[in-house]
């Protein structure tokens, strides 16, 4: 006979193991996730990982093809290129980061208050959601940016500014398709205010797709960064993103072109794995397994 | 059992519900749909009162009314004596403590992702109860459904329908109510769970002396819990009596035919009985009819218009006593014992 | 009863399993039930049992991953379940055709009545397109529908629950079809519209001479309109006999313990109901031996291990899968 603290034991070791297996048994996300490890890891080891200080100039070794020294050679100032790239994964996995943290907060928030109390809070915030919509993200991203200033600051704020209306249209959608459900009617039933209900009742069962939503954001976002730094709007030199140091490999495309190569394929890496993971993320967070198969029988 | 001498715990006095009831800014109205139209019913201490209805009786919607999940158009709600029609959200929050809801979905109406046990301790936490006594009056409410409340940190996904249907019993029990208003609650559980359900409600009413007000549509069902039982038609309260009066001696011709329809499982019985077919499909709410709303469809009224001393008007190719298309019947008798809505009560047919 | 009626649909002994090569979960186990010309046959059973799933793996419809494992459907000299899947789809509609729960979500919301109606008669009839219009206004008359004119333009939406019921029912007999599978054609409708429904099903059977399965888990309807009924319990058919039979006498505990825990219209005043104790069984995980034992309040020692089979009571038509049969009587 098991007493309760003994099966409540065994209940979450069962229940532990059910959701691991159902993260690990989804093959794009664990190679997302791997690849996301990697550059995580990168980012953290930068340091120690990079051969040479990434701002530190060299007169003498300008433009260098690749070499043992320099395995992808040097920039018009003289600086390592591989060491500017492992440094520029920081910059790239904190404007990540970020967009994803802030998009979820505030789209959650918002896109919650609009889709479950209606009426004309919803309609005004739509209105002002619809317009920021209308704007390509990247254009807004980089109107924001030209009225404050480049750098990192300012390109995190502009970047999740620009890829927050997503996540509130898409809560806002789900709020609505919960807010009907049965046991809404219940909370209130039981006398539970509006605010209650939506934190502890809309936004834990909205969670799922809005986060789906906010990764994919993410990687968009990262675009945005590589895209704003290229055109010199980003994150102010000499500090290396992936952006801008194909901007800086722009000069020499056709001596070295491994330079401009090499980071877009770094940006390409990260911007698969945070797909890949948004993608998985969808199939291991839906299965409340609707048994339909119980039903036909 | 009703107890006449005392005050009722809930009473609904001229109940109307309109849905939909706007003028859009082209300054055109449009009539809504009239959900309930002046329905007056009273609900005793320790009675359950059986409320029947097809699809558009708007039964559901007057459960919800009673506990003010929607507000009425017009008429009265008394709770423990007092009018709760316009009580603020404040004052009717403490009210709530004394009148809950068990809903039909078993699987719709409890938060998938809570636990069992912070779902049967929320309503306590809502009205402020220390943690400690919301883990002992959990417990108790679920022991109370026949609950194993070891297993309360469990997800609902992981019981059963009828199980569920338990929890959400639990849940309403929790805060101790008067009253308890149960929409359709076993409709959606297996024969042979509703079995258990429904002996379980009764266990439940015995220890606590809760009222129900069962909403439902199996007839069946209602005649098994009910003391007494309220019959309607599209918004209307048609009959109203003890239970005995309303299957025994029914007087309306729509709970006559009502009664007619309800199979009963057995062979002999249902092939040699008479059916009281009703003509037509039952009405809609948008569009009610003048005069007694069933009129369009009572076997009754077309009979009594044979009679040569009745008013009659012909609709179509069918004639109609003149009262029954212009005057809507008002309840006639004592919702106690036995009160009926129609110009022709003594009639049978 | 019939007494030289054909048997249209012969199921024997089909089982049916879900999963995949290497874990097959059985659902169906050796299920045999036979319906004939002009008879009323009830398939009796709570969710779960088997009694949906059993008609639509016979006909090939099943979900993709539950396949028929044993067993042979014979309708017509065809086994269904060796024939391919165009021969199959041939025989859906035309010979044997289903009628489901649900009208509205078994309706295309997007085409009218008369589309839909006219798209199933010209998938499988030469005809053009006024021709099958004018059937369709045909069929529609013929479920009592209303002004069948202009309702044939009409969209789901527009019709009432019974109605939609109506509108599926006309589909499914717009072919012509020898049987006709009824599974819980009344279960979201209101009470009145049942008998309605019900009422049109018994005249087009004795009209046009076809068999119907009803199935069902309400025995009030069962009483009034089956010729014979099957009992379905965690996939297999625990009894079978005609319908006075099953009611006067049934021979199984677990056919007993429904009739015990239904209310009914017509028991005096504050009868008990006696719940059938436990829940309802997993098919994927049963216990050996008879699956109704845990519950059973007649069950025996041997009860557990024992080998489950359909054997004949007192008459070839009245079989029971009990052992203890002669045991089982309904109390009073």
């Amino acid at each position: 006979m098991t007493t309760s603290f003994e099966q409540q034991r065994l209940d979450r070791q069962a229940r532990r193991k059910e959701t691991l297996r159902r993260f690990t048994g989804h093959p794009s996300l664990m190679i997302g996730t791997v690849i996301l490890l990697l550059l995580v890891a990168v980012a953290l080891a930068a340091p120690w990982l990079a051969p040479y200080s990434p701002t530190r100039t060299s007169l003498v070794n300008t433009l260098q093809d690749a070499s043992w020294t320099h395995p992808l050679g040097t920039d018009q100032f003289g600086r390592d290129v591989l060491s500017r790239l492992i440094h520029g994964t920081r910059v790239s996995l904190l404007v990540a980061f970020w967009v994803v943290t802030l998009s979820l907060v505030i789209g959650t928030i918002i896109g919650g208050i609009a889709g479950f109390l209606g009426g004309w809070i919803d309609r005004g915030i739509n209105v002002v959601n619809d317009i920021l919509m209308a704007f390509p993200g990247f254009l807004l991203a980089l109107a924001i940016v030209a009225t404050q200033g480049s750098s990192l600051e300012s390109v995190i704020i502009a970047v999740s500014i620009a890829y927050t209306p997503r996540v509130t249209a898409v809560m806002r959608s789900v709020a609505l398709t919960i807010r009907p459900r049965p046991f809404i009617e219940a909370s209130r039933s039981i006398g539970m205010t509006s605010t209650r209900i939506l934190f502890r009742h809309v936004i834990p069962n909205a969670l799922p797709p809005v986060i789906v939503v906010a990764t994919l954001s993410a990687a968009s976002a990262i675009l945005a960064e590589a895209g704003l730094s290229f055109l010199g709007l980003g994150v102010r030199p000499p500090i290396p993103t992936w952006g801008n140091i194909i901007a800086d490999g722009q000069a020499s495309i056709t001596t070295n072109p491994l330079i401009s190569i090499s980071s877009g394929l770094c940006i390409a890496a990260m911007v698969i794995a945070l797909n890949l993971i948004g993608d998985g993320l969808r199939d291991a967070l839906d299965p409340q397994m609707r048994r339909q198969t119980a039903k036909i029988l | 059992m009703t107890h006449p001498a005392h005050t009722p715990l809930l009473e609904l006095k001229n109940i109307c519900k309109t849905f939909n009831d706007t003028t859009s800014w082209r300054g055109r109205s449009s009539k809504g749909v009239q959900a309930v139209a002046n329905a007056t019913l009273s609900l005793y201490p320790n009675e359950t009162l059986g409320l029947v209805g097809e699809t558009g009786s708007g039964k559901s919607t007057l459960g919800r009314i009673a506990l003010r999940l929607i507000a009425p158009s017009s008429g009265t709600v008394m709770f423990e004596g007092q009018d709760i029609t316009h009580l603020p959200a404040r004052l009717m929050r403490e009210k709530r403590q004394r009148m809950q809801m068990v809903f039909q979905d078993p699987y719709g109406s409890l938060d998938p992702r809570m636990s069992v046990d912070k779902l049967v301790s929320e309503p306590l936490s809502v009205h402020d109860v220390s943690y400690a006594e919301r883990q002992e009056k959990m417990q108790a409410a679920l022991r109370q459904v026949g609950l194993d409340p070891s297993l309360a940190h469990r997800y609902p996904h992981e019981f059963s329908g009828g199980q569920r249907q338990r929890i959400g019993i639990a849940r309403a029990m929790v805060l101790d109510p008067t009253l308890l208003v149960l929409d359709e609650p076993v409709s959606a559980l297996d024969v042979s769970i509703q079995a258990q359900v429904l002996n379980l409600l009764h266990e439940i009413q015995v220890r606590t002396q809760v009222s129900y007000l069962f909403i439902a549509h199996d007839l069946s069902v209602v005649r098994h819990i009910s003391h007494r039982v309220a019959v309607m038609y599209l918004g209307r309260i048609v009959e109203i009596g003890t239970r005995d009066a309303i299957y025994t001696r029914p007087k309306h011709p729509y709970t006559v035919s009502l009664l007619s329809a309800v199979p009963i499982p057995d062979p002999d019985l249902e092939r040699t009985r008479k059916r009281i077919p009703l003509i037509g499909e039952i009405g809609s709410a948008n569009n009610t009819p003048n005069g007694c709303r069933f009129h369009p469809r009572c076997p009754r009224a077309r009979e009594m218009a044979q009679q040569p001393s009745i008013a009659k008007q012909k609709i179509g190719s069918i004639e109609i006593p003149i009262i029954c298309t212009t005057q809507d019947p008002a309840l006639v008798g004592s919702e106690q014992e036995h009160a009926c809505a129609c110009h022709f009560p003594h009639q049978t047919f | 009863m019939s007494n030289a009626s054909k048997i249209l649909l012969d199921i024997r002994h089909l089982s049916v399993a879900v999963g995949d090569v290497q874990s097959k979960t059985p659902l169906i186990r050796d299920v045999s039930l036979h319906v004939k010309a002009r008879e009323t046959l009830a398939i009796v059973g709570e969710s779960g049992s088997g009694k949906t799933l059993s008609f639509l793996a016979a006909l090939g419809i099943a979900p993709n991953n539950v396949k028929v494992t044993a067993g042979e459907v014979l309708f017509e000299g065809d086994d269904l379940t060796k024939l391919n899947p165009n021969e199959l789809r041939a025989r859906r509609g035309t010979a044997i055709s289903m009628v489901f729960q649900d009208p509205l979500s078994a309706l295309n919301p997007v085409f009218s009545i008369g589309t839909q109606i006219i798209e199933v008669l010209r998938a499988h009839l030469p005809m053009t397109h006024a021709q099958a219009r004018a059937r369709a206004i045909e069929l529609l008359e013929r479920v009592h529908i209303p002004d069948p004119h202009r309702r044939v333009d009409d969209y789901p939406h527009q019709f009432s629950g019974g109605m939609r019921q109506r509108a599926l029912i006309a589909m499914a007999i717009a072919l012509e079809p020898k049987v006709l599978i009824a599974d819980e054609p009344t279960t979201a409708l209101d009470v009145t519209v049942q008998a309605q429904v019900l009422e049109l099903l018994s005249q087009l059977r004795e009209e046009t001479g076809m068999a119907l399965v009803l199935i069902t888990h309400d025995l009030g309807l069962v009483a009034r309109h089956a010729d014979r009924v099957a009992v379905f319990y965690a996939g297999s058919v625990v009894e079978q006999a005609g319908v006075q039979d099953l009611f006067h006498e049934p021979r199984h505990p677990y056919t007993v313990s429904l009739f015990r825990t239904i209310p009914r219209l017509d028991s005096p005043a504050n009868t008990a109901l006696t719940p059938i104790v436990g829940q309802p069984p997993n098919l994927a995980q049963l216990p050996e031996g008879c699956p109704f034992a845990p519950r059973c309040y007649l069950v025996k020692p041997d009860c557990g291990s024992a080998q489950v089979k359909l054997v004949d009571t007192t008459n070839k038509e009245h079989l029971s899968a009990c052992h203890y049969w002669p045991e089982v009587h309904p109390e009073s």
